[in-house]
């Protein structure tokens, strides 16, 4: 298995996420159309399943339900779902379906009680690990609706994070001083304002800034699967094309993203390979990308009728 | 009540009316029999008490003219003033002072002791030892005593005599004026600037054999004249062995903005874990003036803070941001803070955070006063507690009266047994464990009020001994 990202983004290239790093990423140099990894001969998951698997199991969920802990309601209704190393898939569902609750309770949130079904992360069975442990086995969710952690910075919050890395991996904690020719590159690359570490997490940032300092953070610390939810709203076009930007140059034959989203300009930028449907706690239908397209076209009411 | 002290005398007769010219405390040779008697008789004891300190206080410092219609004042005011209990004084009501019962008083001699004062960081600075003025040096800085005549002396001594009026008084204000030996003045002329470059105000306390208590009673008195900008700095600290030990500070500081000044002012209470603090701080703001204070107190054991801020004009600015910690176990920290708006248009935010762990005992009186011509005023006030153990106890009384009805006010207060389990979360969704989390959003928690003051010497010291304390406390639990 490949190590996880931030190790080798701090002990060799401290710029890795940088679209200019030498990491064997082909992907990266080519335009954005060709980024997906098996853009469009890639087959449905159905029969996806049956052919031969090109990379490893990352992530496989099956009949996974939950509910939310203070009130018993259950959201997910036994959800099914395979990602390999390599891939990128989008979920795409109205709103209320209950993709945000997935992501959450794929990385731990208290929120939200498992009651039934597996959920295997790297051979390992996520649903005994605590959130951190998770997140330290390479998992990172962006929160759609991020909040605010008064008087921490976001400088110190990034470096945290990233120790907490480094130490698992047996790596000597980096000082604040080390720290920052690594974080300044990443804050260039998305291009943020370099105020923004200064700041406190997420205070008084508007709705695009929280957006791209989720991203910052999974460019410090990396992933093998990001979730990414709804990374794309309250971004304007350009912006859009930097977050992009940066998840694609995030992607490697090893890293898998699992993107929420309800608009096509974002798969126009960040290719998926797979595209599911999620509607009342279930992946109802799963395609490659001309499913989105066609929820774009037709809405959701349409898919019912696409072959 | 039998034995005619001075004390059962003073508690029936309301003496204010009348007041000799200068008062002394003397009793007769029997003192102590009679205050043996009035113990065994009850109530009464506890004035005794108050009359003791006085006339140890009184003995104890030199006369000064400028000095003694303050005096004068208080030492009447002592004589009909009752030791306040949590029963008889809604002042106190949350507030055990008994601790500053548990020894007799002393008093430091008028030679200061021998420890090094510690080096200042600013260039302008004034350092007490044990309550004395041992050094005043740099741009409008001066011991009163030493004040050639002219505008800043006369100034200073009309602000005392003032102070003689002060009708919010407690004993503790009273004891300061009758103890107090000199005053340390800022006195910064109409037009100066010099908010860039702080007044460092060192209190260094070294505590006695531990028989006694030994009591300070450090004076401080700041006048920004019109458009005046000035910053001080205020650190109270142990200088004895070990952890600095037992003794009592009661220093006052005073106050005074006048139009358009603006006075910025840091206060780190980082006594030794056996002492008393009492501290009051008095300001007056004249019209479109601003006061910005912070304040960190971290030590002592029992620690009382009054805050009593007057305006004087309108359209005046005012912000206060507190912090205190119980770090140990029956540690006392209170904040009395009073604001007492009579003028249109002014400006004030208030944030009070505390952090009570082990028994430690919290307590917030926050009281904000918008008075009939106080319109348009716009008035927030904030109160954050954590309580860390079971067996933490905090009291918070914001209060807001409103009598102008031309006014925004806000207020709110949240006591909360644990930290923001959504804010732990993010933290553990990048990795980073519950305990190294905790830490953080603890130390972040104080750091918050800590990054407020403008001096960095100064906040990085005390951000420092949060981080220190905090860790103690964790492993202690
Ligand atoms: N913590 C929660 N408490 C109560 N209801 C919740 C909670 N989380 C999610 N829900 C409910 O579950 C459903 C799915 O929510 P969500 O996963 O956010 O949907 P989506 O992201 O697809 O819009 C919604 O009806 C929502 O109100
Ligand atoms: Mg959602």
């Amino acid at each position: 298995m490949a190590p996880p990202f931030a190790a080798a983004a701090v002990s060799s290239h401290p710029s890795l996420f940088s679209p200019s790093t030498s990491r064997p990423a082909i992907r990266r140099h080519l335009p954005p159309s060709s980024i997906s990894v098996r853009p469009r001969r890639c087959p449905p998951a159905a029969s996806a399943a049956a052919a031969e698997p090109a990379g490893k199991l990352l992530l496989e969920v099956h009949g996974l339900t939950a509910s939310v802990k203070e009130t018993g309601q259950q959201i997910l209704k036994g959800v099914d779902l395979t990602i390999r190393e390599g891939e990128v898939h989008a979920i795409m569902g109205k709103n209320g379906s209950g993709k945000s609750t997935l992501t959450k309770v794929l990385v731990g949130h208290p929120h939200y009680e498992v009651t039934g079904g597996t959920i295997m992360f790297k051979g390992e069975n996520l649903i005994d690990m605590e959130p951190e442990e998770r997140s330290l086995a390479g998992l990172f969710m962006s929160f759609q609706a991020p909040i605010e952690i008064p008087g921490v910075s976001n400088y110190d919050f990034l470096l945290m994070a990233l120790n907490a890395r480094r130490e698992k991996d047996g790596l000597p904690a980096l000082g604040p001083l080390e720290f920052y020719s690594v974080v300044s590159q990443k804050v260039e690359a998305l291009k943020m304002e370099p105020k923004i570490l200064d700041r406190n997490v997420n205070e008084g940032f508007s709705g695009g800034e929280r957006k791209r300092n989720e991203i910052l953070q999974l460019s410090v610390v990396g992933a093998d699967l990001a979730l990414l939810d709804e990374i794309d709203s309250g971004l304007d076009v350009d912006a859009l094309e930097d977050v992009a930007h940066a998840v694609n140059g995030l992607l490697t034959p090893q890293n898998s993203v699992l993107m929420i989203t309800h608009y096509q300009r974002l798969l126009d930028l960040i290719k998926p390979s797979y595209v599911h449907i999620m509607e009342s706690g279930k992946i109802v239908k799963t395609g490659d990308s001309s499913l989105a397209s066609h929820i774009n076209e037709g809405g959701f009411k349409s898919i019912a009728s696409f072959v | 009540m039998s034995p005619p002290s001075l004390c059962a005398a003073a508690c029936s007769t309301p003496l204010r009316a009348a007041p000799p010219p200068l008062l002394r405390f003397r009793r007769p040779a029997s003192s102590s029999v009679s205050v043996s008697a009035a113990r065994a008789a009850a109530p009464s004891v506890s004035d005794d008490l108050v009359l003791r300190i006085a006339e140890q206080l009184e003995d104890s410092a030199a006369s000064s003219p400028l000095l003694d219609p303050l005096r004068s004042a208080s030492a009447l005011s002592l004589l009909s003033t009752p030791w306040p209990t949590r029963r008889s004084n809604e002042a106190f009501r949350f507030t055990d002072i008994s601790y500053l019962r548990s020894l007799p008083i002393s008093l430091p001699t008028q030679t200061p002791g021998l420890a090094p004062p510690p080096s200042p960081d600013a260039e302008s600075h004034i350092i007490f030892s044990d309550g004395l003025l041992v050094s005043a040096s740099g741009a409008h800085v001066a011991a009163l005593a030493d004040m050639p005549p002219g505008v800043a002396r006369d100034r200073a001594a009309a602000a005392l005599a003032a102070s003689a009026q002060f009708s919010h008084r407690d004993i503790f204000y009273d004891f300061n004026a009758v103890g107090a030996s000199d005053v340390a003045v800022v006195y910064v002329p109409e037009g100066a600037k010099m908010a860039g470059d702080p007044v460092h105000i060192m209190f260094g306390y070294s505590g006695s054999d531990g028989a006694s208590m030994m009591m300070s009673n450090p004076r401080v008195l700041v006048i920004a004249e019109k458009g005046a900008e000035v910053a001080i700095v205020e650190e109270h600290f142990g200088t004895g062995e070990g952890d600095g030990g037992c003794y009592w500070a009661n220093p006052v500081v005073d106050i005074i903005v006048e139009e358009g000044a603006r006075v910025v002012h840091s206060y780190v209470q980082r006594q030794s874990s056996a002492a008393a603090h009492t501290k009051w701080t008095t300001v007056q703001q004249n019209t479109s003036s601003t006061y910005e204070f912070v304040e960190v107190s971290t030590g002592g054991r029992l620690n009382r803070h009054n805050l009593h801020i007057q305006q004087l004009g309108p359209e005046t600015v005012t912000e206060l941001s507190t912090f205190h910690l119980t770090s140990q176990n029956k540690q006392i920290h209170d904040l009395h803070s009073r604001l007492i708006l009579d003028h249109p248009r002014g400006y004030s935010r208030q944030l009070h955070k505390l952090i009570a762990c082990g028994s430690g005992n919290g307590i917030f009186d926050g009281n904000i006063q918008v008075n009939r011509y106080a319109q348009q005023t716009d008035a927030g006030q904030q109160t954050k507690c954590l309580l860390l153990s079971p067996k933490a106890v905090v009291n918070v009384k914001p209060n807001l009266q409103i009598i102008a009805d031309d006014v925004k006010c806000t207020h709110g207060a949240a006591i909360s047994g644990d930290l923001d389990p959504n804010e732990l979360f993010y933290f553990q969704a990048r990795g980073v464990d519950v305990k190294t989390a905790t830490d953080a959003l603890l130390f972040s928690f104080g750091a918050q009020v800590i990054n407020r003051i403008l001096f960095k010497p100064v906040e990085q010291k005390a951000l420092a001994q949060l981080k220190e304390l905090l860790t103690l406390s964790r492993q202690s639990n």
